[in-house]
């Protein structure tokens, strides 16, 4: 949120500097931003680091920067476009199948509705293209994959 | 770890099916929408090969799921586009396989890549994008992460559909599903709902006219998918008037007509950068959403609905807001992605989003590989984003194509745009200064560079020592001069076609940007070795 300066008042001038859309239709509601200073390409941050890294009030700061760096590093090695979430387990989000938000991913995945939807027909659209793909694996013995699965039960 | 261990158990136990094909070593990404896993598979060849499973969120709808596969069997296997061995089900849990490979960290190598690299990179990312774009696939999500990049041997994988949408004519059958889903989720929320007893049609104002009763309540009575592809179809003919949309329900823009909405508005701005995934996620929206939610919102909607929104005010492209504009719907444009790689019709809501979206993405990565920086771009929203490419590309340009596209944008801030020779050289450290003069380092070029921005923006001296400092054990190593000659690999005489190809990826207006049948036709590739 940091240079942001979020808009009080409904109505008003924009305070400078600022940006404002508005789609040419003029049918929606414009959006905009208030900065407390425009951006600027700034050649003093260390490589690699963005031109941008604004809040540093000098980017030659450590701490910031190898806080920084950690976010890089954790995004990059998963070829995952999300970030790594939150370690909490309580995960929130949306269900797609129930057209839902949820507080706990895992109370609402154990929940009436979504277990309805999770054994119901709907899925046949995928298993119709699995069904077409070419299946090319063999099993591995027993006891190699017993060992990775249920290291306390060995014979 | 303890963890990874318990999920790679909790893994077996959903898909049983794996537990005696796949030995899975550890997890190595999570995201938002799912976690993948190395693992090794014996094949019928004989041979042990290493696979990727992606474990999908099991909230993920079918027609999602779906679609992301048929991305992976239609187009992937293919010219860089990662393919798929195989899918396993069980109830909500899907697990996709796919070929492993290894790849580098694009942060880790940046800095050593080769000209000549950055030039076989490029050329491999377009062979990818011309794939896809060749089967109406927009990607969305272009992104080194999201490319992954085998140095060693030279091999190259773009990966992850799991936010593609499709072109109008779109080969990927699923795709046109999830693309009129798209329109129906913004019609739900930006426009009137019509209901019809139990079954809910959900239409454009310009729709309610055309539609008769009956044939809204006929659409409904048919299966989900096969609707959808209708619309989908009928989208291509109406699409000025359709935006490509997508449903942002759980954001909540019921409330728009009521007074407590513009005070709400401010945080919003901020806060929608950090939902923007889990919000490009609900473009599937069901019937229960819209019997429970739409309906009774739709009531309030539909009274305010014929005045406040066509009504003009005269804040039109000047510095004001009042009442009357934040009062009209809020425009809902795709916007699933990465913050600093969105295209400038994806910052401004631009509701028509093409695969020339995925060519700016595309630049962006160029930008960072010629600059040296990654992340270019580090905005926390979207017009911050605008901003920052406006410092790159110009105000006054910026504003000019947005025009192109049907957005006003006015900024007080009037910025020139960069010469990309000169802003990657002075990012890079290379200067034509110090390419010159040989036994100048480049560090001693940083130096200068440092102290001649120093007007545009003053450093403290003392930083500015240090970091110079930091610079010099960056990219010296060990301190010889002779190794730093060698150590351009190319970096002192990057030719012309390769800012000329900046340029025309970060072109401001989609509909002139260059595709990628096109960049692989560029002078800049002209003999490229493979």
């Amino acid at each position: 949120g940091k240079h942001v300066t979020a808009q009080k008042s409904k109505t008003g001038r924009l305070k400078s500097p600022f940006i404002r859309v508005e789609d040419r239709s003029r049918q929606y509601r414009p959006f905009y931003l208030q900065l407390l200073s425009f951006p600027f390409l700034n050649y003093c941050v260390p490589k690699p680091y963005s031109p941008f890294e604004v809040d540093k009030k000098y980017p030659g700061q450590k701490p910031t920067q190898s806080k920084e760096r950690n976010k890089i590093n954790s995004d990059k090695d998963c070829g995952m476009p999300a970030q790594f979430p939150q370690k909490d387990k309580k995960k929130r989000g949306y269900c797609e199948c129930c057209g839902k938000k949820y507080e706990d991913l895992q109370t609402h995945l154990e929940s009436e509705r979504h277990r309805n939807f999770a054994q119901s027909t709907q899925y046949k659209v995928v298993d119709d293209i699995i069904s077409k793909l070419a299946y090319e694996f063999v099993a591995y013995k027993d006891d190699e994959t017993g060992k990775i699965k249920r290291t306390k039960c060995s014979t | 770890t303890a963890g990874v261990k318990k999920d790679i158990e909790k893994l077996y136990e959903a898909v049983p099916q794996l537990v005696n094909v796949f030995k899975i070593k550890e997890k190595i990404g999570e995201g938002t929408f799912s976690s993948v896993y190395l693992a090794t598979a014996q094949l019928q060849t004989g041979y042990e090969e290493k696979m990727a499973l992606k474990h999908l969120i099991p909230t993920s709808h079918p027609l999602r799921i779906a679609a992301e596969l048929q991305c992976l069997t239609v187009a992937g296997g293919q010219d860089n586009v990662m393919g798929v061995k195989y899918c396993f089900r069980k109830n909500d849990h899907v697990v996709i396989v796919m070929p492993y490979l290894e790849h580098e960290s694009f942060l880790d190598i940046l800095s050593s890549l080769s000209f000549e690299e950055v030039r076989e990179y490029m050329f491999n990312l377009f062979k990818a994008l011309r794939r896809i774009h060749h089967f109406g696939i927009v990607h969305r999500d272009v992104k080194p992460s999201n490319f992954l990049y085998n140095r060693q041997l030279k091999r190259y994988a773009l990966v992850d559909f799991g936010l593609a949408q499709g072109t109008p004519d779109t080969k990927i059958e699923l795709l046109k599903t999830a693309y009129s889903e798209d329109q129906q989720g913004s019609c739900l929320q930006t426009n009137p709902i019509v209901a019809l007893g139990n079954s809910v049609s959900v239409t454009s104002p310009k729709q309610i006219a055309q539609h008769s009763a009956s044939k809204a309540a006929d659409r409904r009575s048919s299966s989900l998918s096969k609707v959808q592809m209708k619309q989908g179809r009928g989208e291509k003919e109406d699409s000025v008037h359709h935006s490509v949309q997508r449903s942002v329900f759980g954001e909540r823009n019921f409330n728009v007509y009521s007074s407590t909405y513009q005070e709400n508005s401010s945080t919003k701005l901020i806060k929608q950068s950090k939902i923007i995934d889990v919000s490009s996620r609900k473009l599937i929206t069901k019937k229960k959403i819209i019997s429970t939610k739409t309906v009774s919102n739709g009531a309030a909607r539909k009274a305010a609905s014929g005045c406040p929104l066509n009504l003009l005010c005269d804040c039109y492209a000047t510095d004001r807001v009042c009442s009357v504009c934040l009062s009209r719907r809020q425009q809902v444009a795709p916007r699933a992605g990465t913050p600093g790689f969105r295209a400038p019709e994806v910052l401004t809501k631009c509701p028509t989003q093409t695969t020339a979206i995925d060519m700016w993405s595309a630049g962006i990565i160029f930008l960072s590989l010629l600059s040296g920086r990654y992340p270019f771009f580090k905005a926390s929203d979207d017009l911050t984003a605008l901003a920052q490419i406006m410092t790159v590309r110009g105000s006054r340009e910026t504003i000019q194509a947005a025009r192109t596209f049907g957005k006003s944008v006015v900024c007080t801030q009037v910025v020139p745009t960069q010469n990309l020779r000169t802003l990657c050289e002075k990012l890079r450290g290379t200067n034509s200064s110090s390419k010159r003069s040989q036994g100048e380092g480049p560090s001693r070029s940083e130096n200068n560079t440092a102290l001649s921005v120093a007007a545009d923006k003053p450093c403290a001296p003392e930083t500015l020592g240090k970091q110079i400092q930091h610079l010099q054990s960056f990219q010296e190593g060990d301190g010889a001069l002779e190794a730093k000659a060698a150590d351009m690999k190319g970096w002192d005489q990057v030719p012309d076609e390769a800012y000329d190809l900046l340029d025309k990826l970060l072109d401001l207006n989609p509909a002139t940007r260059i595709t990628a049948k096109e960049a692989l036709l560029h002078p800049f590739f002209k003999d490229i070795r493979l």
